[in-house]
């Protein structure tokens, strides 16, 4: 069980999750523990010989009831996939899935936001090269959400529709448009190659999504994770963050953040070049201020041509 | 929206609780759920387009 401390300096909470430090890291390919168990090999997390997705409970969590979850998500029984490549329809499929486990962990008493999200790359410290997600039933609201409540308070509405509208109108960072999604490089990304997927009509969760927006959802999302692979012609790092509407009940203190919020998923990636990673250092992580070497217009412009070709 | 977000059923009203009876099919829009318990009690929920034989 994990152990939770409240950094009073910065006001955020901190996990203790020594359990683990002994997980699962980097096994070879023959031990892949999100492998189906084929006859006569290895018993892995999922004992069935084939699946689509499968869902269970982490291994080693950061979260457990009854305080919070940790889930693990597997896209594929194809070890060799990645979200980028997956059929259109297992795309979509897992758009359902991530609406279910919304729906399912944020009914919980104990869960008060939950987070859906995909490290991709050892250099975003992935520890199992199967295409995978998770997903964290946080006990409390994380400061990222937190502040994107505050943003809605500051900007007097719904801030990721404010600032949809003014990248529409400016235009210039917008890399994909269809009926359901947009998505762009952020006036203010803080990675060279950030990108935002954001819904056009505000939808507090997956919840409130209509099936095609689910499937256009999932095409853009696609779209944008074939675009970065073929940016620099190789599997391209990142952190994906699906951002929806936190899920605190009624009777707690926050109850005023349950139902705000706007479905949207950010992309981190942490590469700057085709070889060189942004690290995050002195006035990052100790004054808080990222400070970026390239204009999100120029990245925005290398991306549509990526895209592009990605086709 | 306000609270838990299962007060906000879509349309169609097809999801289940994980209270709901894990006897019955659950769906999940075009998808099918088949709910495990691995051998050390963690929880395991295949998702499949199809049903199948023997889940």
């Amino acid at each position: 069980m994990s152990d939770l401390r409240f950094e009073e300096l910065r006001g955020e909470e901190v996990t203790y999750a020594i359990h683990r430090q002994d997980r699962t890291f980097l096994p070879s390919r023959e031990h892949c523990p999100l492998d189906p168990s084929r006859p006569g090999g290895e018993r892995t997390e999922i004992p069935f010989p084939s699946f689509e997705i499968a869902v269970f409970d982490n291994r080693f969590p950061a979260y457990e009831a009854p305080s919070g979850a940790a889930e693990v998500v597997v896209y594929t029984d194809d070890h060799d996939a990645s979200f980028a490549t997956l059929a259109p329809e297992r795309a979509e499929d897992l758009m359902w899935v991530w609406r279910h486990r919304y729906m399912e962990l944020g009914a919980r008493e104990d869960v008060d936001y939950v987070y859906i999200f995909e490290n991709r790359g050892v250099e975003v410290g992935v520890t199992l090269h199967h295409p995978h997600g998770q997903i964290y039933g946080y006990p409390f609201l994380p400061p990222v959400p937190r502040l994107e409540l505050e943003a809605d308070r500051r900007l007097g509405g719904c801030a990721p529709c404010a600032l949809l509208r003014r990248e529409l109108e400016e235009g210039q960072r917008v890399l994909i448009e269809n009926d359901a999604a947009v998505v762009y490089v952020p006036y203010a990304a803080r990675w060279s190659y950030e990108a935002h997927v954001v819904m056009r009509e505000h939808r507090a969760s997956l919840l409130e999504c209509e099936p095609e927006e689910l499937r256009l959802l999932a095409s853009a999302l696609q779209r944008l994770t074939r675009g970065y692979d073929a940016l620099f012609d190789r599997p391209f790092p990142y952190v994906m963050a699906v951002h929806q509407a936190p899920t605190v009940s009624a009777p707690r203190p926050r109850a005023e953040a349950a139902g705000q919020g706007h479905l949207h998923v950010e992309f981190y990636p942490p590469l700057r070049t085709a070889e060189k990673l942004k690290y995050l250092a002195g006035s990052e992580q100790g004054a808080g201020a990222f400070i970026s070497d390239t204009l999100p217009e120029e990245s925005a412009a290398r991306l549509r041509e990526a895209i592009a070709r990605a086709g | 929206m306000a609270g838990k977000p299962p007060d906000a059923r879509p349309e169609g009203g097809d999801e289940h609780s994980p209270r709901g009876q894990q006897e019955e099919a659950e769906r999940i829009g075009p998808l099918t759920l088949a709910r495990h318990v691995k051998d050390d009690g963690r929880a395991l929920i295949l998702y499949t387009r199809e049903p199948r034989e023997g889940r």
